[in-house]
């Protein structure tokens, strides 16, 4: 016995039976690249600014981690390209 | 959909002159949210059939397709783990979802739901980790390369420690932007501005649950499977 509940609210999310929509997935990859970049970097800066304060060597440790943040940040992003690239390659359904 | 502006017609302002117990409101919405999957768990649980009919077959549905998907994502490891998952998107999106009833507010609109969330999937994939591989855990940051181990730790720990960051920014940003648009745009053209925005706003906001259940998932995959 399917019920209006099965119509609507199912068919939002599933439209194929009992697997998200590819669209969803592949939107919601996309959303999650840009902030990769901007965290990391922050994340970086945040380092190297308090690591500087702790060991009073003022401007070098931020530079530094400022660097490796920004790298970090290119570095996921690009692992996230990757992973977005063989899933349209393999199409076995799963992210690898 | 106050977007945590001053308003005079919030609910949460009314219950917390009632109670007094000055919360602020994401706390009261947040606890609408668990007392909504509660009372749903507690009804469902209650009267389980063989052939679901009504309410339990939708959340069959959501949770069925999660569990595929997350088992053909990590592999049969993932149905250990599916609990927290399932329940972190089923409150996420329960705490998206008030935000569009009006006079109410997401608790997602606010950094510090999210904060706390993002730092327990952190905490939650540290641990799961650690629990699997105990010390070679840190394996996990090394790389592939040995010589390039060390600067690989580095890099390795400034993206781990950028996950909840991102994870909470985006989350916060998303729906924060969203409940602002509702209230501007209310004020420009009531109702008629707001409606067809509330089609856009229901599809971001499930999104928005997604994306943090996928890249939870995709966290506790990368600490469960083989270092490189």
């Amino acid at each position: 016995m399917r019920s209006v509940w099965d119509r609507t609210g199912c068919l939002m999310f599933f439209p194929r039976q009992d697997k998200p929509s590819g669209a969803l997935e592949v939107l919601s990859t996309a959303g999650t690249i840009g902030l990769h970049l901007v965290s990391a970097t922050f994340v970086g800066l945040a380092m190297g600014y308090f690591l500087d304060k702790w060991l009073g060597t003022e401007p070098w440790l931020l530079l530094i981690f400022l660097i490796l943040g920004i790298v970090a940040g290119f570095r996921d992003v690009f692992l996230e390209v990757r992973r977005i690239q063989r899933r349209t390659d393999g199409d076995s359904g799963a992210m690898k | 959909m106050a977007a945590g502006l001053p308003h005079p017609l919030t609910y949460s302002v009314i219950i917390d002159e009632a109670l007094g117990l000055h919360l602020p409101p994401h706390v009261y919405y947040m606890w609408l949210a668990m007392i909504i999957l509660f009372t749903c768990a507690f009804l469902l649980r209650g009267r389980l059939q063989m052939v679901p009919t009504g309410m339990q077959n939708v959340f069959e549905t959501v949770i069925g397709g999660l569990e595929d998907f997350t088992v053909a994502n990590i592999g049969e490891e993932g149905r250990k783990v599916f609990p927290f998952l399932c329940s972190l998107f089923l409150f996420i999106l329960v705490m998206n979802y008030i935000g569009l009833i009006p006079g109410c507010d997401a608790a997602t609109a606010n950094v510090n739901t999210n904060a706390a969330m993002a730092i327990c999937v952190f905490l939650y994939y540290n641990y799961i980790g650690i629990k699997k591989w105990g010390f070679k855990y840190i394996k996990h940051f090394m790389g592939p390369v040995a010589a390039l181990s060390p600067l690989m730790l580095i890099l390795e720990t400034v993206s781990h420690l950028a996950r909840p960051l991102s994870l909470t920014l985006r989350l916060f940003g998303n729906i924060r932007g969203e409940e602002i648009v509702l209230v501007l745009l209310f004020v420009l053209a009531p109702v008629l501005g707001t409606l067809p925005m509330y089609f856009l706003f229901i599809l971001g906001k499930t999104i928005q649950a997604f994306i943090f259940f996928m890249l939870t998932m995709i966290y506790l995959k990368g600490s469960l499977e083989h270092a490189h």
